[in-house]
């Protein structure tokens, strides 16, 4: 117990390792909100009829999708932005954004996929407009098929975080691994920030299942 | 569908089997953990300690290095037994046995080495490196150097750690980003508080007051240094090791686009495992 003690709490560790915990989260709500948009919007070129916008779409997808994420921080942070003096969190959110933004344009359309056609067509037959019968019918639809899929992006893209160290940001697993090499006690320590991230995971799945929950109760009201 | 499964699963067992099989004289040696120099690949790392049997009629083919990219997973991976012995430094060993008594200097194997510890620069910029120079001589000369080994290495307590100094602040003056690891306790790590401190904080903020300079440190993970230097999001790298022998070549750890200043600390590298009782 005093050994724990000593790697966590003692001179104020636990504040340090909430500091990182701070950027992980930081990090990752940023980059689920700039990677859902710029996937929202990658999964409309991907899904239109103009060629070169569709290519486009596909071309981004597979190389970004196809990328350890690792290398592409590293491109990012190293290469190509190394010269505009961004703030290495900055370039993560950026990074992350790119990458997040692939797998939910994917996510997307493999919901819009799924959807019955014939649901929008009854829908404009009845006279609602395309964007009606988007609003009104499509979406809900795709939102609860592709909510699982979300989630898991979600938890996948609060661990892809972990790598930032590598760009001199000091997140949750960095704090981590400083801990592991001034205590020389890394299982332990390490098996803390395992237990730390997946606490984060259980929140978001627990998130999910409430508004789940909130969704069912609203079907079961009207 | 069943042959097709069949064939898939003797597939991955050959594969299993291929990539894992150690060779029958490789599973008696004691496994040695090592960190990954930054110019030399393992291959070449492992011709060098054969060179070193050659050279000097020793016999260390009893021990199989095994690399790693820090310190961190190489104490994890001596913790979980998957190697018996890491190769480290008398101050790091010092400092792991001081926080954990079950570690135990091992006094079995034959050659002694030693390696200095340097600054790693940008081939270009000179000027530093110059400046860098001429400030570690200065501190080798008036024994500041020997002075802060000594509180911050030698005399290191085992019941606290060193605090953190605060670094000098200079209006207007220029600011040297310096990568950190803290990786290397006590020569290089992070305080409870987050913040880099011990031999590192004091030797850069010496070195800050004596060139009017300001020092940043940056966290940066230990594969990342070379990176982090050539791509200028850091001026100076804390550490970089050059051997002080003739048979591992001296820019075994200064890659392509990085010069190394004169060294600023020496020390023996040395073997701890766990003591014959208290193995893990």
């Amino acid at each position: 117990m005093e050994l724990i003690y000593n790697i966590f709490i003692k001179d104020g560790g636990w504040l340090t390792i909430l500091n990182g915990l701070k950027v992980t989260v930081e990090i990752s709500a940023l980059s689920l909100l700039f990677g859902t948009l710029l996937g929202s919007l990658l999964c409309f070129l991907r899904m239109s009829k103009f060629t070169p916008l569709k290519i486009f779409a596909q071309v981004y997808i597979a190389i970004v999708r196809g990328s350890p994420v690792l290398m592409l921080l590293m491109l990012l942070f190293y290469g190509v932005l190394a010269r505009a003096g961004m703030p290495p969190v900055a370039v993560a959110v950026i990074t992350f954004s790119l990458h997040t933004a692939a797998h939910v344009a994917e996510l997307l359309r493999s919901a819009m996929m799924a959807l019955d056609r014939g649901q929008i067509e009854a829908a404009r037959t009845l006279g609602f407009s395309k964007w009606q019968a988007f609003q009104l019918v499509t979406f809900p639809q795709i939102l609860r098929i592709a909510k699982p899929v979300y989630q898991s992006t979600i938890i996948n893209l609060i661990q892809w975080t972990s790598v930032v160290g590598y760009v001199t940001i000091t997140d949750l697993t960095r704090v981590i691994n400083n801990i592991a090499s001034r205590t020389m006690q890394p299982l332990i320590t390490i098996t803390g920030g395992l237990l730390i991230y997946l606490a984060i995971s259980w929140l978001v799945h627990g998130i999910f299942r409430l508004s789940e929950r909130k969704s069912q109760l609203r079907q079961a009201d009207s | 569908m069943k042959k097709i499964f069949a064939l898939l699963m003797a597939f991955a067992l050959l594969l299993i089997t291929g990539c894992g099989g150690e060779k029958v004289s490789d599973s008696n040696k004691v496994k040695i953990g090592m960190i990954t120099r930054l110019n030399a690949s393992e291959e070449n790392f492992e011709k060098f300690v054969e060179q070193v049997e050659e050279t000097f009629k020793v016999s260390i083919a009893s021990h199989k290095p095994v690399f790693f990219d820090n310190f961190n997973s190489m104490l994890a991976a001596l913790q979980s037994g998957q190697i018996q012995e890491i190769s480290t430094y008398t101050c790091v060993a010092r400092y792991m046995i001081a926080k954990d008594p079950h570690y135990v200097l091992l006094k079995d194997h034959s050659l002694e080495f030693i390696d200095s510890f340097c600054f790693g620069v940008r081939e270009d910029d000179t000027e530093l490196k110059d400046s860098l120079n001429m400030v570690i001589k200065e501190m080798q000369d008036d024994g500041t150097l020997g002075k802060l080994a000594k509180e911050y290495i030698t005399d290191i307590k085992t019941d606290g750690e060193p605090t953190a100094i605060e670094l000098p602040h200079f209006d207007s003056a220029q600011t040297i980003k310096v990568a950190v690891t803290g990786d290397l306790p006590p020569l290089d790590y992070v305080s409870a508080d987050g913040k880099p401190a011990g031999f590192n904080t004091a030797v850069l903020a010496e070195i800050g007051k004596r060139m009017l300079k300001n020092i940043e440190l940056v966290n940066v993970d230990s594969g990342a240094r070379a990176a982090a230097l050539t791509s200028k999001q850091a001026d100076v790298v804390f550490w970089a090791i050059v051997p002080v022998s003739e048979i591992i070549p001296a820019d075994s750890d200064k890659p392509a686009g990085m010069e190394l200043t004169a060294p600023y600390y020496k020390d023996k590298v040395v073997h701890v495992g766990f003591k014959a009782d208290e193995k893990k």
